[in-house]
C-alpha cells in the first residue's frame, strides 16, 4: 500500500482517539518547547561572550600576578574582577622591571600597566564601592577600545580627575553623574573629565572608573611603588598573539627567575578569555539541553504507552484489515505514521512554544552571570528549529516501532477472535 | 491435473489449551469446485469456523494440506498469504467487522487500496458497488450510523471490491434479523447465480442452507455427511 494511502489510515486512528493523541501530545510538546528555548538561550549566552569580548580587541594580551595553578579560571581584563583582586595580592605583584622585559618583546605596540583595587566613592551624601582602574592616560586612550558619551578622555597632566563607566554614571547613585561633576574617592576629591558610552556585558569598562595611575597610587590601598596588578600588551599585528604570548611568558621566568611549576603570573589573550568562556557557557547549555532531553524522553515513552494502548484496541480491527488483504508492512507502516504524526505535531507546537518562551525571556530582564543591566540575549536558527522536528519525529517513529511492529505480528486468526 | 478452487486433504488443526491438546479438525477430506454454493453446517463448537478460517488462508492445518487453486497454502509466506486473501477471497462476517472509524465508502476502498489501486479508481469501484448493495445514499455514512442489514451490505460490498473468486460469509446473517437476513442471502445468491462466484457460507441455521449447492455437516470436526441440493438442476 502507498505511504499516502497509510498515511491517511494513521490520521484517521488519531482523529478518531483526540484527547488520548492531544495528551500524548502534549508530552512532546513540553519536551521539544524545552530543548527549543534551553539551546536558544545557551546560542544567546555564547552570542554575547563572543560579542562582548570580542569588542575587546583580538590583538590585547594581559599578564597579571596570580598562582599558575589557578591559570586555567577565568580572569577578566584589568579592573573588571571585583572580588578576584585579593587573590594578586598574594602572589608578587608585577614591576617596572618586568615592563621592561616585555617592551623587549617582538612585534608589541602598547604596553599599558594598571593598577586597580575596590575604592569607596562619595556622592551627594551616598556611598558606593567601585573598582579603580589607575592607568597611563596616553597609553589607555590608544588601546581602549570604549567610546565617550561625553566629556573628554584622560591627559598627561591630568591628576585628580576621572573618567567614569556607563553603568556607574547611570546607576549606582540616585542622581546620574554627568562631567564636571565632583565625587570623593577615598577621601579624596575628583572631578568627572568624561562618561563613557554603554559597552555591555563582559569586559567593558562600564563598572569602572578610571583615574591616572599616580592619582590611583595615592589613593588606593595595597598597591606598592612600583608596583602593578596587571600589564596589557597591544600586539602589532594580530596573528602574532600567540607567538608574543608565549615569547613574553618565556622572558619573565627568565627575569623573576622562575620556572613553569613556580609561575607567579598569568598570561591571557582575549582569545583565549574567549575561550574559556565559551568552554563555560558550551558547558552550562549542553548541561540544561541535557535536563530537557530528559523531558524529552518522558515524552517518548508517553507515545509508546499510547501506541501500545492503541494496538491493544485496534487489535480487531488490524485483524479485518489483515483479513482483506493487509500485509503486514502496510500494518507496521500505518502504526508507525502514526506515531511520527504525534511526534510531528507535537515538535510543530513544541517549536512554537519554545520560540514564545525563548523571544519572552530577554523581556524579563533577567541577567545571567553577573551580566548587569545587559539582559538576556536568545537565539533561534533554523538549524535548531529544523533539527527540533527531524528530533520530535524521530523519537516518534522511535518510540513507535515496537508497538508497530507487534502489530504487524499479529496473527489474523487471533486478532479477528479479539473482543 | 488439479481443477478444483479449493481442496483438503486430510486437514487437522489441533489447538493447544494449556498442557491439553484439543483436535477443532480431524481429517478433513473436501473439494470445492469454481463456482459452487457450499454451506456448512454445524452445531457450535463442530468445527465449521476453523475450517472457515482454514480456507480464508486466516490460519494454517496442524497437519494435511489445502490447495487453492492449485498451490499449498502453506508453501505461502505471510505476505503472499495477504495477497491472496486481498484478491481471491471475500469476507463477509456475523459480526460485520466493518472499521468503525471509516465511512461506509472508506470502508469498501480498503481492500483495493490494500492492493495498490488508483484512489480515483477505487473510489469509482466501491460506489458503484455500493450502489449494487442499494446503499447508493449511505456512502458517507459511519458504521454505527447505519443498520444492521446496512452494515451487513457494506461488508457484502467490501469483500466484492476487489472481484475475489470467492466469498467466505461467517454466519452472515447471524446478527440480523429474519427479514433482514433474508435480503442478504437474497444478496448472496444473486452474487453466487449472476457473477458465479463461489460462496462458501458457515452457519448453524439449517433453514439457510437450503439455499446452498451442497451442504457439508460438521460435527465433532469430522464431516458428518455431505448434501446435495438440486434445485437448479431440478428447474425449482
Amino acid at each position: 500500500m502507498k505511504v499516502r494511502k497509510s498515511l491517511r489510515l494513521a490520521v484517521n486512528i488519531l482523529v478518531h482517539s483526540k484527547l488520548r493523541s492531544w495528551l500524548t501530545i502534549i508530552g512532546i510538546v513540553i519536551g521539544i518547547a524545552a530543548v527549543v528555548a534551553i539551546v536558544s538561550i545557551g546560542a544567546g549566552l555564547q552570542q554575547d561572550v563572543e560579542s562582548h569580548l570580542g569588542g575587546l580587541g583580538a590583538d590585547l594580551i594581559t599578564i597579571s600576578p596570580g598562582g599558575g595553578r589557578a591559570s586555567a579560571g577565568f580572569r577578566g581584563p584589568p579592573g573588571h574582577e571585583q572580588g578576584s583582586t585579593a587573590t594578586s595580592t598574594d602572589a608578587e605583584n608585577l614591576t617596572k622591571k618586568d615592563v621592561q622585559v616585555l617592551q623587549s618583546v617582538d612585534g608589541v605596540a602598547l604596553i599599558q600597566a594598571t593598577v586597580s583595587g575596590q575604592g569607596e566613592v562619595y556622592y551627594l551624601g551616598e556611598k558606593a564601592s567601585v573598582s579603580i582602574e589607575g592607568v597611563d592616560p596616553l597609553v589607555w586612550k590608544e588601546m581602549t577600545t570604549s567610546e565617550l558619551a561625553s566629556g573628554r578622555f584622560l591627559g598627561p597632566s591630568d591628576y585628580n580627575v576621572v573618567i567614569v563607566g556607563n553603568s556607574i554614571a547611570e546607576n549606582t547613585f540616585k542622581q546620574p553623574l554627568t562631567v564636571n561633576r565632583m565625587i570623593t574617592i577615598e577621601d579624596k576629591p575628583f572631578r568627572i573629565v568624561g562618561i563613557l558610552q554603554e559597552s555591555g556585558g563582559f569586559g567593558g569598562d562600564d563598572r569602572s572608573i578610571i583615574m591616572p595611575i599616580d592619582a590611583a597610587r595615592d589613593t588606593l590601598e595595597d598597591v606598592g611603588e612600583e608596583e602593578f596588578d596587571s600589564i596589557t600588551i597591544k600586539a602589532a599585528n594580530t596573528d602574532d598573539v600567540e607567538q608574543i604570548m608565549e615569547e613574553a611568558e618565556q622572558k619573565l621566568l627568565i627575569s623573576r627567575h622562575l620556572t613553569e611549576d613556580t609561575k607567579d603570573f598569568r598570561i591571557s589573550s582575549s582569545q583565549s578569555t574567549l575561550e574559556t568562556m565559551s568552554d563555560i557557557t558550551q558547558t552550562i547549555s549542553s548541561f540544561l539541553t541535557a535536563i530537557a532531553a530528559v523531558s524529552l524522553l518522558v515524552g517518548s515513552v508517553g507515545i509508546a504507552n499510547t501506541m501500545f494502548t492503541s494496538v491493544l484496541e485496534k487489535t480487531k480491527e488490524i485483524g479485518i484489515m489483515k483479513a482483506i488483504g493487509a500485509k503486514n508492512g502496510d500494518i507496521m507502516m500505518i502504526f508507525l505514521l502514526n506515531s511520527a504524526i504525534v511526534g510531528l505535531v507535537g515538535g510543530l507546537l513544541g517549536i512554537g512554544l519554545g520560540t514564545g518562551i525563548s523571544s519572552l525571556l530577554p523581556l524579563l530582564g533577567m541577567g545571567i552571570m553577573g551580566m548587569g543591566g545587559a539582559g538576556m540575549t536568545t537565539v533561534i536558527t533554523p538549524l535548531l528549529l529544523i533539527g527540533a522536528l527531524l528530533l520530535s519525529m524521530g523519537i516518534g517513529m522511535a518510540a513507535g516501532v515496537i508497538p508497530a511492529y507487534r502489530a504487524s505480528k499479529l496473527k489474523p486468526v487471533d486478532a479477528l477472535r479479539y473482543e | 491435473m488439479e481443477s478444483h478452487l479449493i481442496k483438503l486433504e486430510n486437514v487437522w488443526k489441533i489447538y493447544q489449551m494449556g498442557d491439553v491438546q484439543v483436535p477443532a479438525l480431524r481429517g478433513i477430506d473436501l473439494e470445492v469446485e469454481k463456482g459452487e454454493f457450499l454451506a456448512i453446517a454445524g452445531s457450535s463448537g463442530s468445527g465449521k469456523s476453523t475450517m472457515m478460517n482454514l480456507i480464508g488462508c486466516l490460519d494454517l492445518p496442524s497437519k494435511g494440506r489445502i490447495f487453492l487453486g492449485g498451490n499449498d497454502i502453506a508453501s505461502f509466506g505471510e505476505s503472499q498469504l495477504a495477497q491472496i486473501r486481498g484478491r481471491k477471497i471475500g469476507f463477509v462476517f456475523q459480526q460485520f467487522n466493518l472499521i468503525p472509524t471509516l465511512t461506509a465508502l472508506e470502508n469498501v476502498m480498503l481492500p483495493l487500496e490494500f492492493q495498490d489501486v488508483d484512489t480515483s479508481k477505487a473510489r469509482k469501484k466501491a460506489l458503484e458497488i455500493l450502489n449494487l448493495v442499494g446503499l447508493s445514499d449511505r456512502v458517507h455514512h459511519l458504521p454505527s450510523q447505519l443498520s444492521g442489514g446496512q452494515q451487513q451490505r457494506v461488508a457484502i460490498a467490501r469483500a466484492l471490491a476487489v472481484d475475489p473468486e470467492i466469498i467466505l460469509a461467517d454466519e452472515p446473517t447471524g446478527n440480523l434479523d429474519s427479514k433482514t437476513g433474508a435480503f442478504i442471502m437474497d444478496l448472496l445468491s444473486g452474487v453466487h447465480r449472476e457473477d458465479s462466484k463461489s460462496v462458501i457460507m458457515v452457519t448453524h441455521d439449517f433453514h439457510l442452507v437450503k439455499r446452498a449447492d451442497r451442504i457439508v455437516y460438521l460435527k465433532d470436526g469430522e464431516i458428518e455427511r455431505i448434501e446435495h441440493n438440486h434445485k437448479e438442476q431440478g428447474g425449482a
